[in-house]
């Protein structure tokens, strides 16, 4: 059965159609880039499968039950935003925080953000404020606290966009750590190099459309 | 002005203990209606869209209160016949401290909910999508939002400190006991002594300024 399935899927924002997908699945445990210039829907896609977006008509089934309901979403899946959320407090209390809203214990926790911390090349960060973060290090501490959660199911939108040739060889390295621990991952990119060496499945989008679509 | 001037700084009893009780006061119902008026600021920020305006138009109708108006509901509340009359509230200082906590709790929910209505859509997301629960959202807003909760605390004493229809109709300007700046200004001003009625009000100038430049500091920037 497939992860995600879509079903005559269609998004309306401010009276204009921004989405149509009348069918797409997404297996478990694999890796889909969705490649498509500005403004053709990536983030939107994005939303609607961390259910932050509701379609307008059609459905989207996530293990086989409506999309929000069934196998524990919100326990799953973890969406990053292309300018990432970086929480008032230092750079242990925002990984940490995804381990912790898991449910995790504070010892837990701390160990799994600082494996998470030391992935993503963070060490020596974890006393640092979120307002000393430059915007690469900001997408390297939402990853760690994406990965920290433990989400087998990461929804990234441009998660290389502020980040230097560093930052993006660390951020790739620990996406495809969690792809070859067997997560579902599905990005929104322009860097069709990452999605090559992570081996995506590419989904080109074009004004809310798909216009490509790779074979599995 | 210059006596005024010299009752201050010669620090003349009976001014300063009006001070220092009126602070007093503020200082309590401040503090009895900042969780209340937090939680009800946090559950209109809660509310679906559609129930959100006409929340925030409670909260600030609410707010604009005439403070004799708030006074009148907690006399019906405390005096001999009203249902918390066995407490003997009317004419002491906890029946002030309660008209002024009824007077500062939506300013604190009105101030708080504005507040988190400005915090960025993406926090709450992040939130969501972390799967965090209902407490930890709630805790992580409220350490998000610190700097909204002290400007709200900081306006709702501002607000009460400076207020004479709940002091003068639930404590009766009793001197020693209910007398606070306002009602000593009014008392005064009234049978033509202006001195101490001056020196009062010039604390309450002062008080005014540090509370608004508190305020100003304390609240989220724009953009």
């Amino acid at each position: 059965m497939a992860l995600y399935a879509f079903d005559g899927l269609s998004l309306s924002l401010g009276g204009a159609e921004v989405l149509s997908i009348p069918e797409l699945e997404i297996e478990e445990g694999e890796v889909l880039a969705l490649l498509g210039p500005n403004g053709s829907g990536k983030t939107s896609l994005l939303k609607i499968l961390a259910a932050l977006l509701a379609p307008s008509e059609g459905r989207v089934s996530f293990c086989g039950s409506p999309l929000g309901q069934g196998c524990a979403l919100a326990r799953r899946i973890v969406y990053l935003h292309q300018q990432p959320y970086i929480m008032a407090g230092s750079v242990s209390y925002n990984v940490e925080f995804g381990a912790r809203s898991r449910g995790l214990g504070a010892r837990e926790a701390a160990e799994r953000a600082e494996a998470a911390m030391r992935l993503l090349g963070l060490e020596g960060f974890a006393r640092r404020g979120h307002r000393a973060l430059s915007g690469g290090e900001a997408q390297r501490v939402a990853l760690a606290r994406a990965i920290a959660s433990g989400s087998d199911v990461l929804l990234l939108d441009e998660p290389t966009a502020s980040a230097d040739s560093a930052s993006r060889e660390l951020i790739a390295r620990a996406i495809r750590r969690k792809a070859e621990a067997g997560a579902t991952i599905v990005l929104a990119t322009h860097d069709e190099e990452l999605a090559g060496a992570l081996g995506a499945r590419a989904l080109g989008l074009a004004r809310g459309r798909i216009a490509e679509k790779e074979a599995r | 002005m210059s006596e005024a001037f010299r009752l201050l700084l010669g620090g003349e009893a009976e001014t300063w203990g009006i001070v220092g009780r009126s602070l007093g006061f503020a200082f309590f119902s401040t503090l009895f209606s900042f969780l209340p008026g937090v939680l009800a600021g946090f559950a209109a920020a809660s509310l679906r869209p559609r129930w959100k305006r006409p929340a925030a138009a409670f909260l600030n109708a609410l707010t604009a209160l005439p403070t004799v108006v708030v006074g009148l509901f907690v006399y019906s509340l405390i005096s001999r016949s009203g249902p918390l009359g066995f407490l003997v509230f009317l004419y002491a200082p906890a029946g002030v401290v309660m008209g002024q906590t009824f007077l500062a709790l939506p300013i604190v929910a009105s101030l708080v909910y504005a507040g988190l209505t400005k915090l960025d859509p993406r926090f709450r997301e992040t939130l969501l999508t972390l799967g965090a629960g209902r407490w930890r959202r709630l805790l992580a807003t409220a350490k998000e939002a610190r700097s909204v909760l002290v400007a709200a605390l900081v306006a709702a004493f501002g607000r009460v400190a400076g207020e004479v229809g709940v002091c003068m109709m639930l404590g009766g300007n009793i001197r020693g006991s209910t007398r606070t700046m306002t009602t000593a200004i009014a008392l005064d001003a009234s049978k033509g002594e202006f001195e101490r009625a001056m020196a009062l009000g010039l604390v309450l100038f002062v008080l005014a300024i540090v509370v608004n430049l508190g305020v100003h500091a304390l609240a989220p920037r724009e953009g």
